[in-house]
């Protein structure tokens, strides 16, 4: 969408056409002709308001007609010229795209590719139209042929309406889709192929009309689709408090492999955005709600149903905040196969990512069972309901909370600890207090005095006892022999 | 049970006719709507295979006759709080089966909302059928059998009781189901559409459900 428009910006050269054409004050974009997004969409509007009915009803036949039968009758006068040359220029140089499937029956017949529509080509188209191309040799050699030329034709004519309201653009691709099954089920070229290549074959042409034409009729400029991806978004990000408990949701990630199931699921419904053709969105879709599924086989007993998974994919889109959700949905509305949107395992998830969508827009208090006074707390960030111990979070955050409650472990140990010590100095002092009173106590009861001596007791003292004894004994002074 | 397992299309050929049907599933949650869809589809109740992880959606075909008709079975969220958004679910769908509980009052009652609310905002042909689930707790009974069966007759609804622990009715109301809905041109999957999806109109109910609702 952003490149769409800058590509559009690079053929104005002139410096006064910067600003709007309705010379409101604001800057004009070529892409809007000239006008500031508000005055384009006053000229869009009241372009439409003119007899749009009759006008889209007699267009849609013409279309009808003209496309059935490949020829270009002179239709409504706005884009008469245009066609015709288009037209014209298709009469003379049918250069198929899928050249590869035709390059055997007319090797002469095809010049290097020159066309401004093949060189804006991307990696994506590419790599779909060499698969589709591919698939298409696999068929007679007439039916190819038909194929790539209506093919073709189409998109060429997707591109000159390429500003046309998206609700007409959705109605030719559908068309285009019904035109080509009556072409299956009516034109001899086609007869004896199998149902299952007819479904291959109608697959493969939304997947490359889709891949080819996605720039224009993703996320167009002419609805308000980007506000809407930026409401819904934002609506997601205010809500992010919701807890588990509050939808009835009944995942937990107690363990590595729960969580990483909730981590591939939340990726899976992101990764939608990245994908081009319809089906290959659906199949995101598909895949994020297998994961689901896979995760509540842990928290409930036996295959979950509607009444378990619809929260857990409330929970998860309220997680992942997928980029162009509302873009993405109406994308897939307006131009996918309808056969996949109301039947079918896809039609089926689709459905419910649709219902997701619409209750995050319509939460209140009242469907999450609190007060109005509750909510709105919630809601202006005042407050945050406490039940984060299970909340998902990323392995960072997860570690960090692990090492947080580690942490508090040991401060409590650590404080027990401290306590203990304490008691303990305090039981110390307290023994030695006691121990003391009790001495004091006992040294009061049993006094004891220093009583004088009864007797002197003078061990140098000469006295009668000593001269009963032997004299001490004397050293006996030993001569040497030899003196 | 007719037809277990061999949901497979006859590619092209004409085995007699193929009808696709979708079939919503609505009743207030714990009233048994898995299990009973489960009972249907795998013959199953409380042993649960590996394979199976969802009952959310499944399919089953059953052969009447000369008419092979594939049930497509959308289970709805029976939470009070996800009830607006049902309108979703059964929009398109040709078959409702409403579940309450028989030993539960309020389920009864929240059944007859839903009733109510697919006479009047679901597609005009829709069938319904009422089911009473969980019949072998009768000792537990709260609502009448007559009581109910009045009920569906007035509102020209089919009624069984059923029993998905006993699989008591489990696949005769959805045969009594099939034999309702009609077998034309329309009802079938195969066939292509004969013109493409008016999406003037469908455009903007489900832009309209989705977005603006």
């Amino acid at each position: 969408m952003m490149s769409r428009r800058s590509s559009k910006k690079g053929f104005h050269v002139d410096e006064s056409d910067l600003m709007c054409k309705n010379g409101c004050g604001f800057y004009g974009n070529p892409g809007w002709q000239g006008y500031c997004s508000k005055c384009w969409r006053d000229y869009q509007k009241a372009k439409q308001v003119q007899p749009k009915t009759e006008q889209i009803a007699s267009n849609r036949s013409k279309r009808l007609s003209q496309m059935g039968s490949g020829e270009t009758a002179p239709s409504f006068s706005k884009f008469e010229e245009r066609k015709k040359q288009q037209s014209e220029k298709r009469k003379n140089t049918v250069k198929s795209i899928f050249n590869r499937s035709s390059k055997e029956s007319s090797p002469s017949n095809t010049p290097p590719k020159k066309d401004p529509v093949a060189k804006r080509v991307s990696v994506e188209s590419q790599q779909v139209g060499g698969e589709f191309a591919e698939f298409l040799k696999k068929l007679r050699k007439t039916t190819a042929l038909d194929i790539s030329k209506q093919v073709r034709a189409f998109i060429e004519k997707i591109q000159v309406f390429a500003d046309s309201p998206v609700e007409e653009l959705s109605e030719m691709v559908q068309d285009f889709y019904q035109i080509i099954t009556d072409r299956i089920n009516t034109l001899p070229v086609y007869k004896g192929m199998d149902q299952n290549t007819i479904d291959t074959l109608m697959d493969f042409i939304e997947k490359y009309i889709l891949t080819r034409i996605y720039r224009i009729v993703f996320c167009p400029v002419t609805t308000t689709d980007e506000e809407d991806d930026l409401a819904i978004q934002n609506r997601i990000r205010s809500l992010h408090w919701i807890t588990r408990e509050q939808i009835d949701c009944k995942i937990y990630e107690n363990d590595a492999e729960s969580s990483q199931l909730l981590e591939t699921a939340i990726t899976d419904i992101i990764q939608m955005d990245s994908k081009r053709a319809p089906q290959d969105k659906l199949a995101s879709i598909v895949q994020c709600c297998n994961h689901i599924f896979e995760l509540l086989r842990k928290s409930t007993d036996g295959p979950a149903s509607a009444d378990d998974f619809l929260p857990a994919l409330i929970y998860v889109v309220l997680k992942a905040n997928p980029p162009l959700l509302q873009s993405n949905i109406q994308y897939i509305t307006r131009f996918a196969n309808p056969t996949r949107l109301m039947s079918g395992e896809a039609g089926y998830f689709f459905t419910n990512l649709c219902c997701v969508v619409s209750f995050i827009q319509n939460i209140s208090a009242e469907s999450l069972d609190l007060t109005q006074k509750d909510f709105d707390k919630y809601m202006s960030g005042e407050a945050v309901p406490h039940t984060s111990h299970n909340a998902y979070m990323c392995d960072g955050l997860r570690l960090m909370y692990q090492n947080l409650s580690t942490l508090t472990e040991l401060r409590q140990r650590h404080e027990k600890l401290m306590a203990e010590a304490l008691q303990l100095q305090q039981d110390m002092v307290e023994f030695k207090d006691s121990f003391k009173n009790e001495i004091d106590t006992v040294l009061e009861r049993n006094p004891w005095t220093l009583r004088p001596r009864k007797s002197k007791a003078d061990i140098d003292a000469e006295n009668s006892d000593t001269e009963l004894l032997p004299s001490p004994l004397k050293p006996e002074v030993l001569h040497p022999v030899g003196q | 049970m007719a037809g277990r397992g061999g949901a497979q299309w006859p590619n092209g050929a004409a085995q007699g006719k193929i009808c696709q049907f979708k079939l919503v599933l609505l009743g207030e949650s714990a009233v048994g709507k898995s299990s009973l869809v489960l009972r249907f589809v795998k013959g199953q109740f409380h042993e649960y295979q590996e394979s199976t992880i969802g009952a959310a959606f499944l399919t089953q075909t059953v052969c009447l006759d000369d008419t092979t008709v594939k049930f497509e079975i959308w289970d709805t969220a029976g939470q009070e709080r996800y009830h607006s958004l049902a309108p979703m679910y059964y929009r398109g769908a040709q078959a409702a089966i409403v579940v309450y509980d028989i030993t539960n009052q309020d389920t009864f009652g929240r059944a007859k909302t839903w009733v109510k609310e697919l006479q009047r905002q679901a597609s005009p042909n829709i069938v319904i059928a009422l089911a009473g689930n969980k019949a072998d707790l009768a000792n537990k009974r709260m609502v009448e059998y007559d009581e109910a069966q009045a009920y569906a007759e007035e509102n020209s609804l089919l009624f069984m009781e059923t029993s998905a622990k006993t699989a008591m009715n489990v696949n005769d109301i959805f045969l009594a189901i099939a034999k309702k809905l009609p077998k034309s041109e329309q009802g079938q999957a195969s066939q292509p559409r004969q013109r493409g999806v008016d999406l003037n109109e469908q455009n903007q109910s489900s832009s309209g459900g989705c977005c603006k609702s």
